[in-house]
């Protein structure tokens, strides 16, 4: 058993990292710490290979989907109208350092498949598994499409933001009248020990 | 005498060589999701042959609530009671991700005193889930005292958790841009005393003593026992290839020999004011990855111990909108659990409460690799794979 050395944050190499992503793909966008590459849907699978052989980002951390949506069953709608479609997210990263990458692509709603992950990193398999379920996305040549939580008569997939959640319709949240009054400006409060 | 054994002089047995294995068919072998080791209802669909598993099903979802819909419906604060119920062993360490991402995206900084608070808060939840390891995973695989041991030294710690936080398991005390008042002490008290109650220095520091203590003790009791070492020792092998194209993580991962930690690699929290090892395992076997959680414990003794010592003063909240609403934006915050890597990825749209959350646990990605260890293994092996992993069900289905 030994220990690890010291690490300290080196800015300078995550610089690095972040424009050396930025040159090699044209539509990426760095906001709030989170690096964003946009890519098409016909490279989706070429870009992960590209991340994990020539970036070393080879920790695949998560897969996911958004239900973009203007007509929401719960929650809120987007405040400004979005195209109807499926997000695609997925979260590389390394090992030796905090660099990461989150893919996105978008896929249309009426043909809602893409290519299954799987033989890039065997870890997208039981993510794959759970955004076919909540979303009803159609993974290409994944060895095992099918329900990983759900029961296999469920019908339906819950995260789709047209999937009503009944228990809220039965009953309101209490939540929506436990503040007193929502004010519209937002009121700041006195800094504690100022 | 011997010459009756000779095979080729017994008729009946010459037509079939006597080398040649018995042909048994494999049998499906339902393991859970009742089962005393799986820590909660996770069910295995095992083919075994023999003793000998061919291979492995997981079958999930008995405890799935649906968080990842249940956040769109709730405002940001709402969320940070949500979030510690994912893995109640560290309920705490569940709310720190959540929260420096909502704070990120609204551009808050955080008052040094609240991170100090947080992080020593964190390291206890470790070592509270990490001495539930040292208990349930010996007496998993036979040994039946380390557990009592471990419980009571628990209690410690959970005690010290409860009075800072009112809570053992849940306690619900982040907010957005610092930590939870007192009762009675209000955003606008002057007195920074009343954040943490009365002797909290003395009594960690007495705790901590006896952390460090139970280290020792498990070290000795669990490490130096013969049967342990046997039932562990070059069981379950995991590479680190296998690891990182799974996304294991955590104490996992640095049992397989790799050094990440996001404590040292990310600034989440003030870690990098303090001095501390990150313990690495060379053989990513079952006892690499016992070894390496219970070196964590001392490591995150000591954090808490210089933490105390420069605690420094000041306000524990931010300025902060009575009315939070996050702006638009998207980000993704990630933070060293006890089980591994958790992160939540904030999908704002300006409301009160996330457009979507995506909720990444460590124990998911964890248990994901159950089909390959356990292929090959024997039966018996099945328990102590299963339990060096320390996984958590709420964790797993979310």
């Amino acid at each position: 058993m030994k220990s690890g050395e010291r690490k300290t944050l080196n800015q300078s190499d995550q610089n690095e990292f972040i424009n050396s992503i930025q040159s090699s793909f044209k539509n990426t966008s760095y906001n709030f710490d989170t690096l964003k590459i946009n890519v098409d849907i016909s490279s989706w699978i070429d870009t992960h290979k590209i991340l994990k052989k020539d970036f070393n980002l080879s920790f695949f951390n998560w897969l996911s989907a958004v239900d973009w949506d203007n007509e929401v069953k719960t929650g809120d709608a987007p405040k400004e109208p979005v195209t109807p479609s499926f997000e695609i997210l997925s979260c590389l990263s390394q090992t030796n350092s905090n660099n990461l990458v989150i893919s996105s692509t978008v896929i249309s709603k009426e043909n809602a498949e893409i290519e299954s992950l799987v033989d890039v990193f065997a870890g997208a398999n039981w993510h794959e598994r759970e955004a076919y379920e909540m979303f009803g996305i159609n993974f290409l040549n994944h060895p095992n499409l099918t329900k990983l939580y759900l029961p296999d008569d469920y019908e339906g997939n819950p995260l789709l933001k047209s999937f009503e959640l009944i228990s809220r319709e039965v009953k309101p949240w209490p939540g929506d009248v436990d503040v007193e009054g929502m004010p519209e400006e937002s009121i700041v409060v006195e800094e504690k020990g100022s | 005498m011997s010459q009756t054994m000779d095979p080729n002089n017994m008729p009946f047995l010459s037509e079939a060589s006597v080398s040649v294995e018995i042909e048994t068919e494999d049998m499906t072998l339902n393991i859970g999701p009742q089962h005393p080791s799986t820590h909660g209802v996770l069910r295995l669909v095992a083919k075994v042959n023999g003793e000998k598993i061919s291979s492995v099903e997981p079958v999930l979802g008995y405890m799935h609530r649906g968080y990842e819909k249940l956040a769109e419906v709730r405002t940001y604060p709402q969320v940070t009671t949500l979030v510690n119920r994912i893995d109640w062993v560290s309920g705490f360490a569940n709310e720190i991700p959540f929260i420096a991402g909502a704070e990120k995206l609204m551009e808050i900084e955080v008052p040094e005193r609240a991170q100090y608070i947080r992080l020593i808060l964190t390291e206890m939840a470790r070592i509270s889930s990490h001495f539930v390891f040292n208990g349930a995973f010996p007496l998993e695989i036979g040994a039946l005292t380390p557990i009592f041991l471990a419980m009571e030294d628990r209690e410690r710690v959970l005690d010290l958790l409860e009075s800072v936080t009112g809570g053992r398991f849940h306690p619900n005390f982040n907010r957005i841009g610092g930590v939870k008042p007192v009762a009675g002490a209000g955003p606008t008290t002057k007195k920074d005393i009343q954040d943490l109650p009365a002797g909290f220095y003395h009594d960690t520091k007495v705790a901590m003593e006896k952390v460090l203590k139970a280290v020792d003790t498990f070290e000795d009791l669990i490490g130096g026992n013969e049967v342990f070492q046997a039932r562990t020792k070059k069981v379950g092998i995991l590479t680190k290839e296998v690891a990182e194209e799974y996304g294991v993580s955590g104490p996992i991962l640095r049992a397989s020999g790799v050094e990440f930690d996001l404590r040292k690699q990310s600034d989440y929290l003030p870690y990098d004011k303090f001095d501390f090892e990150i313990p690495i395992g060379e053989n990513g076997d079952c006892f690499d990855r016992w070894s390496v959680r219970t070196s964590e414990m001392r490591e995150s003794a000591k954090i808490i111990l210089q933490a105390i010592e420069d605690m420094p003063s000041g306000p524990i909240q931010a300025k902060v909108p009575k009315v939070i609403k996050v702006p638009k934006g998207q980000t993704y915050v990630r933070a060293e659990n006890p089980k591994g890597e958790m992160g939540y990825y904030i999908i704002s749209e300006g409301g009160l409460g996330p457009y979507r959350l995506k909720i990444r646990t460590a124990s998911f990605s964890n248990i994901s690799i159950l089909p390959i260890m356990l292929e090959g293994a024997l039966l018996p092996d099945l328990i102590a794979i299963m339990g060096s992993l320390d996984f958590v069900l709420g964790d797993v289905d979310r």
